[in-house]
């Protein structure tokens, strides 16, 4: 069973680099403003998503576990 | 200023301080056509980074999509060398669109990660600490020669993972290449022999680790070559891109940064009353007051509107990031230097699908450069009357950052 994630974009970092898009897609999709925001935290396994969130360049995206909010990263 | 004043993008007075020249423009047209140089200058903060989140309208592949010839103008028999530049910048990573910039940058995306670049620290802080060793005693020192371009080199070095006795060549090839970024008619001659220099050296290094990959920078490229992602000169470009990206920037970060501390002695005794605390906020501001980086390009791919304007399919476009940060709407009092400043959302590294792949190492440097200085010297002197920038639309580049100081302050 997976267990299921929060997943957040901090707007005030973000700079619409698109590699979470690219890494988790489903997950991560642009808004108006071209910076990435979550649409699913279930659309894409748990390695993807922390894939995502490793990679971003400005350290924008946590991920916690929603049950407990245990973090993962950063 | 006359209207045609306003186009002189080149003047030495807009060398010597793009600020109040790009601070007019901004205030007049954020998005301003340039008559005489046939080209967009775009100053706004909104504007630019509207420009940069949406790349499918402005292209970064300036050298295939434009014939423009090089300025300033140079040596008219060195111009069969032009088309030696543009074949070399056409393939590095930076003048790709997508799909192909995607598939490239995610190849060497994880390479520059924050969290990877964090485990270069110890590397960094080390060789921050073995230039200062030997420059402390001697009370003086230019800026730029004895440690804003060493220590680069010796990172970029590493990360090549080539003998260390290599490092003064790689240093030459690096100063040939930042011709690229120069006004002087002759420059051509030593650029094309640096990118030939650059090619030459990778060349080997590359076939080596084709078969036999580490975990270097050359390696990682080498394996995109492996999976068809790269052809074998985008491994050879790219590799002299990471050369002189990685070189030319974070020596205008240091130099540019500790001419501004000079300039504010307050801010400097602020960063050095804690150097550990705010070298990270104090290398932001650094970032934003003085970017090494004034203004890079695009190439409108359709036609599109921007502020109101009409801009063609084609048209060249600067946008300026040395005035974007300036721009009052977000940053309060933006001609303040102000190391204590939060939030700070400068666009020295850009934004969008382009944003600055060594954005976590040049701020690790920075950050280190600065803390150390502070942690070791008092205030430091200009040595010099005035200080020279090159004469770049690109580049906030000094000629050279004589300083001093009282060896017994600390």
């Amino acid at each position: 069973m997976t267990r299921r994630l929060n997943v957040r974009v901090d707007h005030s970092c973000c700079v619409g680099n698109a590699m979470c898009l690219a890494t988790a897609p489903g997950v991560f999709a642009h808004n108006d403003q071209r910076q990435s925001e979550v649409v699913d935290p279930e659309g894409q396994s748990e390695e993807k998503i922390l894939e995502a969130a490793f990679n971003c360049p400005t350290g924008a995206i946590r991920v916690e576990i929603a049950e407990g909010g245990e973090q993962l990263f950063p | 200023m006359t209207t045609a004043d306003l186009d002189e993008l080149f003047a030495p007075e807009v060398v010597a301080d793009p600020y109040s020249y790009f601070a007019r423009l901004r205030e007049i047209d954020p998005v301003y056509w340039n008559e005489r140089f046939q080209l967009w200058v775009i100053t706004g903060y909104e504007e630019v980074v509207w420009l940069l989140r949406h790349h499918e309208l402005f292209s970064s592949a300036i050298m295939r999509n434009s014939a423009s010839p090089p300025y300033p103008p140079v040596d008219p028999e060195d111009l069969p060398l032009f088309d030696e530049v543009r074949e070399f910048r056409a393939d590095q990573l930076v003048e790709q669109d997508r799909p192909e910039h995607l598939h490239q940058r995610s190849v060497v995306h994880q390479y520059f990660t924050p969290t990877a670049m964090e485990s270069w620290r110890p590397f960094v802080r080390d060789a921050v600490a073995e230039l200062l060793d030997e420059l402390e005693p001697l009370g003086r020192m230019d800026v730029l020669t004895d440690l804003a371009a060493p220590l680069p080199v010796r990172v970029i070095a590493q990360m090549m993972d080539v003998p260390w006795e290599d490092r003064d060549h790689l240093r030459e090839l690096a100063d040939s290449i930042l011709y690229m970024n120069r006004g002087e008619p002759y420059r051509l001659r030593p650029l094309t022999e640096g990118m030939r220099g650059i090619v030459e050296y990778a060349a080997p290094l590359v076939e080596e680790r084709l078969d036999r990959p580490g975990d270097d920078f050359i390696s990682i490229l080498a394996q995109g070559e492996k999976a068809g992602i790269f052809t074998r000169h985008q491994v050879l470009v790219n590799t002299g891109l990471l050369l002189f990206a990685g070189h030319e920037t974070t020596m205008n970060l240091i130099c540019n940064g500790l001419l501004t501390f000079i300039e504010h002695p307050d801010q400097w005794d602020l960063l050095a009353a804690d150097p550990g605390g705010m070298a990270r906020l104090a290398t932001e501001e650094c970032l934003r007051y003085d970017p090494p980086v004034k203004s890079t390009q695009r190439i409108a791919a359709e036609d599109v509107r921007l502020g109101g304007k009409a801009i063609h399919k084609g048209d060249r476009i600067r946008w300026i990031m040395a005035a974007a940060n300036r721009d009052p709407s977000v940053f309060p009092d933006p001609d303040r230097f102000d190391i204590g400043r939060q939030p700070n959302p400068h666009i020295s590294f850009g934004s969008g699908i382009h944003y600055c792949l060594g954005v976590a190492l040049a701020r690790m440097e920075g950050q280190e450069v600065f803390r150390a200085l502070a942690e070791r010297f008092g205030r430091f002197d200009l040595a010099t009357e005035e200080v020279e920038y090159q004469p770049s639309i690109q580049f906030r580049s000094l000629k050279s950052l004589p300083v001093s100081w009282d060896r017994r302050s600390r």
